[in-house]
């Protein structure tokens, strides 16, 4: 059953990943006019226009484009970039691991805030530390990461010279990239833990538990606990992929050579297959995160299966 | 919880006071924000600059006050256009199901497959820079939430009684849309308004930020933050500043959101910055 459920959901992702492939195409084309005037200027030789136009495929009519950039992905072929001419996928690749390393520190260090702020909150629900747990976590939510960043670095960096400014070589400069991106995680989460918690605890077989007198930290932990991690694990999965988008501009802040500020260079030099490539890749990635968080729910939660 | 809300006022009351405040004072002293002053460059708070100024000696104020009306104004337009653009997706896939229905959620879906904030990033980047393309990069992303939001709540009313006796009674469609079913969604799109506003706020700043949003001399809260940045071992103040606003304003919408989402017993949003 659950095999079956999960082949299901797996095929329903090929036509999303098919769209997605589709917009990411279309965004060379919403370049105003000519992408190769906006690239050389209006004032460059005929040949370097018509040799630009060639390595795009702009000289093939429109279908022939689409079908070659989808040919392209399948084979591996995601084209060059202008700027260097080296390989898209290469270029990824070679970012790749910095963006992993900062992705999995900030979730790790979002689920260690997340956790017990969420069930301090939920234990003391309605009183003032609750109404502190849950401002704090609002407070998460609401503070810009490219602002976050700066006043991070403005506090331990300049003022007392305690962790590097940016880049990733000195030893510790994992540390404010990692609390930067990671805030907005801890905060989403924690609200998702508190609010699961609570819900759990309000169930029938939670009173029975206490009636028969099972201590109220074995309920909390054991029985309540359980119930309550299905949709945090799927929020978790979830974040995976959101983490993602708010490496782009963390990465710029803290010039981490990551996925993200090759994004961002990319979009500084016009370097428009890149673009694409970076767009794709880290839409793949947030797809795939997306389904793991489905199957997830259907595999802690038998309840999903149906319907 | 009587008491939490009215905390919760209280929180939100202060959180909106300086952005007033500086409304306000940049209203009253009237100064340009655009006046390049080379004999003021970085100068500390004066009675001419109550904040300073910055590095190409333009009142800070005057600046913060331009940022603030900008991220409110692109804030409110993109949040209309994108309830109504998405509301109105959401409804007729609803009501006509179908293969239209599975056509627009199909749409809705790819958008969804984006982080939101990338895809916004990529589509301004494409379009170039500017306010209206920054506005329409925002509703490209934005307006799915509420497509989904009225699609559900239009599913589970289309066959209630009141809506089926407006049809035998023979209502147009866009009467029973306007009369019967905008009414009866409106609680939970006004709460994904609020926190939508709050997503739009940071998003124009963000994108502002990376430089594909509003473009200098213009003032943004972002390419405020991005300009302070740079400045930062010099004068702190100047990205301490456009930040703290900008903060303060989306933390206070969001509260709004939470609270309206509290009183109208609206269960299916989550702020979702």
């Amino acid at each position: 059953m659950l095999g079956r459920v999960c082949a299901i959901r797996i095929i329903q992702a090929v036509p999303t990943l098919l769209g997605v492939a589709t917009l990411v195409f279309f965004l060379l084309h919403l370049v105003p006019g000519d992408p190769v005037d906006a690239l050389l200027g209006e004032t460059a030789m005929a040949a370097d226009r018509e040799a630009l136009r060639k390595a795009l495929n702009l000289h093939l009519p429109l279908y022939e484009q689409y079908g070659q950039f989808l040919l392209g992905l399948l084979s591996g072929d995601w084209g060059n970039s202008i700027v260097d001419g080296r390989g898209v996928l290469e270029l990824i690749a070679e970012r790749l691991p910095a963006t992993a390393e900062l992705a999995a520190w900030s979730l790790i260090l979002a689920v260690l805030l997340a956790l017990p702020l969420g069930y301090w909150a939920a234990r003391h629900a309605g009183s003032t530390q609750d109404f502190a747990a849950m401002s704090f976590s609002l407070l998460g939510v609401s503070i810009p990461n490219f602002w976050l960043g700066p006043m991070l670095m403005l506090l331990f960096s300049v003022t007392l010279g305690w962790l590097p400014v940016s880049g990733m070589d000195a030893p510790g400069s994992i540390i404010l990239p990692a609390i930067t991106l990671g805030t907005a995680l801890a905060a989403i989460l924690s609200r998702m833990a508190r609010s699961s918690w609570l819900e759990a605890m309000s169930m029938d077989a939670m009173r029975t538990a206490r009636a028969s007198g099972v201590s109220e930290q074995t309920i909390w932990w054991r029985h309540a606990a359980r119930l309550a991690a299905v949709p945090v694990i799927t929020m978790f999965a979830l974040q995976l992929g959101t983490v993602l988008g708010g490496a782009v501009i963390t990465e710029t802040v803290f010039d981490w050579p990551g996925l993200g500020l090759l994004t961002i260079e990319a979009i500084q030099r016009r370097d428009y297959p890149l673009v694409q490539g970076c767009v794709l890749i880290i839409a793949l990635f947030y797809v795939i995160a997306n389904l793991l968080a489905d199957l997830l729910a259907l595999w802690l939660d038998p309840r999903q299966r149906h319907g | 919880m009587v008491e939490t809300v009215s905390r919760t006022q209280k929180l939100i009351a202060i959180l909106l006071s300086v952005p007033l405040l500086v409304l306000m004072a940049a209203w009253l002293m009237n100064i340009d924000g655009h006046r390049v002053d080379l004999d003021a460059i970085l100068a500390g708070m004066s009675a001419a600059h109550p904040l300073g100024t910055d590095a190409l000696g333009r009142d800070l104020l005057a600046r913060l006050a331009e940022g603030l009306r900008l991220s409110l104004s692109v804030g409110v337009v993109v949040v209309c256009l994108g309830s109504v653009i998405g509301i109105s997706v959401g409804i007729t896939a609803a009501w006509l199901g179908g293969w239209v229905d599975a056509v627009l959620m199909r749409v809705a879906d790819i958008v969804l497959s984006f982080p939101g904030i990338l895809l916004a990033i990529a589509l301004a980047a494409m379009l170039g820079p500017g306010v209206e393309n920054l506005i329409m990069a925002l509703v490209a992303v934005g307006w799915v939430g509420f497509s989904r939001l009225a699609r559900v709540q239009v599913l589970a009313l289309k066959h209630a009684p009141f809506v089926e006796a407006s049809l035998a009674g023979g209502s147009s469609v866009r009467y029973i849309a306007v009369k019967h079913l905008l009414p009866n969604i409106a609680a939970p799109l006004l709460v994904e308004a609020s926190f939508g506003l709050a997503a739009v706020i940071i998003g124009e700043a963000g994108l502002s930020f990376l430089g594909v949003g509003v473009q200098p001399p213009d003032a943004s809260l972002g390419t405020m933050i991005r300009e302070g940045t740079r400045l930062m071992l010099v004068e702190p103040l100047l990205v301490v500043w456009p930040g703290l606003i900008l903060f303060m304003l989306v933390m206070a919408v969001n509260l709004l959101g939470d609270r309206l989402r509290d009183r109208l017993d609206v269960k299916s949003v989550d702020s979702h910055v």
